[in-house]
């Protein structure tokens, strides 16, 4: 089911700093230490230090598919110029499995101390066949629609968002 | 005679035209809208002493303000050709002091309100702030045709005059205020997604716990007849011996 307008990934400006629309097609469950991640839940640095359990549904055993994780505020909300940082990426994930069993290119990076409220992506993609997605060089300045384009990924099949802020943080005020 | 909302609206078109222009503002908006809150100040300062400039009585000026102000007026566009000769008037009239009547000019306008010379006047009936600048501009850098860069000058001004931090600090309670908007915002933004998102949620579990409840009472129902079904069966097998 999409919803366009009223779409969390809409509103919280998702699709459209990072993503273009897309519908989604696929089941994706990211679950951190039994909390299901759900767009714009609020998780600190310390519920995501470790990599989450995620998994994905599709109904062909055949099709592969790739997540993907970035954080668009870097360094921080109000100038994101680094936008933006890859923390993880996973390959060659069999449908109705999870990233557990898939091929992880970029080993995952929880977020550290971030300045301001920041807003953790993560996509699935559907691959056109397996291996044929790699890594790239570094982390910043990571572009999710040139990485899917470069690699014949299409549109997205799922995404979901959490934020992450400080761990003694109120909202995106400093010290 | 002017009022003070006209006099004002007049200050925004000449710093939009005068903006687009200049090369080195950095957004038109932000350029405008700071000169503008500034401009609104310096006027609220000339206002008072234009009105004072009347009492004594400096008549020919205005009526020299006339020929190049109700185009202004009419059109709020400024015609270059009419608006240069204006401003080469004064050029024409006081050429060997040039560089100290301006000078003076420029203190009276930084400095404490002084009694006006009177093209001082002329300026702040004509225009307000924006004209007062490009004369200034005009006049220092003699009668330049180009020289419309309104945030050049008035930096150049600022530094010479030392009143650096009436610039920045305008400057930067703007980009503050741009700032906080923004983060205004996307806190907005972020509460209405999460928002949404929980109320997607209640819909999705309340048609699934609906659905389960049914696939319960459905089984349950089973359930029970199978047990009627056992009792009434309970002796049908029995061996053919």
């Amino acid at each position: 089911m999409s919803i366009s307008r009223g779409d969390p990934l809409v509103v919280g400006r998702v699709v459209g700093d990072v993503l273009d629309p897309f519908i989604r097609l696929v089941f994706l469950r990211v679950t951190y230490r039994q909390r299901e991640v759900t767009n714009g839940l609020d998780l600190r640095p310390s519920q995501v230090l470790n990599k989450p359990m995620v998994e994905v549904g599709g109904d062909d055993l055949r099709n592969f598919y790739t997540l993907v994780m970035v954080d668009p505020d870097v360094p921080s909300p109000s100038n994101p110029h680094l936008r933006e940082y890859l923390h993880w990426l996973v390959t060659d994930i069999p449908a109705t499995t999870g990233t557990a069993f898939g091929n992880e290119m970029v080993c995952y990076e929880s977020p550290r101390r971030p300045s301001g409220i920041h807003r953790m992506v993560l996509i699935l993609f559907r691959q056109l066949g397996r291996q044929t997605v790699y890594a790239p060089g570094w982390r910043q300045q990571f572009n999710t629609r040139e990485f899917a384009e470069m690699y014949n990924l299409g549109l997205p099949v799922a995404a979901t968002y959490f934020n992450c802020q400080r761990e003694n943080g109120c909202g995106g005020r400093r010290t | 005679m002017l009022s003070s909302a006209k006099h004002n609206k007049i200050n925004h078109s000449a710093f939009s035209i005068s903006s687009s222009s200049s090369s080195s503002s950095t957004t038109s908006a932000s350029a405008s809208s700071t000169s503008s809150s500034l401009g609104q100040n310096k006027s609220q300062v000339t206002m008072e002493e234009v009105w004072k400039e009347f009492n004594l009585g400096s008549l020919h000026y205005h009526r020299q303000v006339n020929i190049g102000h109700e185009p202004m007026l009419k059109n709020q566009n400024p015609n270059y050709s009419i608006f240069q000769d204006f401003l080469n008037m004064p050029l024409n009239n006081q050429q060997p002091p040039q560089p100290p009547s301006s000078s003076s000019i420029v203190t009276a306008l930084y400095g404490s309100p002084l009694p006006l010379p009177p093209p001082a006047t002329v300026l702040s009936l004509n225009s307000g702030v924006g004209f007062k600048f490009l004369d200034n501009t005009d006049s220092l850098v003699a009668s330049n045709p180009n020289s419309f860069e309104e945030s050049a000058s008035f930096g150049c001004f600022a530094k010479k005059r030392g009143q650096f931090s009436d610039e920045s600090r305008g400057d930067r309670r703007h980009k503050r205020m741009i700032k906080n908007r923004e983060s205004a915002a996307r806190s907005r933004a972020r509460k209405q997604a999460y928002t949404n998102e929980l109320e997607l949620e209640i819909a999705h579990l309340q048609t699934e716990n609906a659905r389960l409840e049914r696939q319960y009472e459905q089984l349950k129902m089973a359930e029970a007849t199978q047990h009627q079904v056992n009792k009434t069966l309970q002796r049908s097998s029995t061996a053919p011996f």
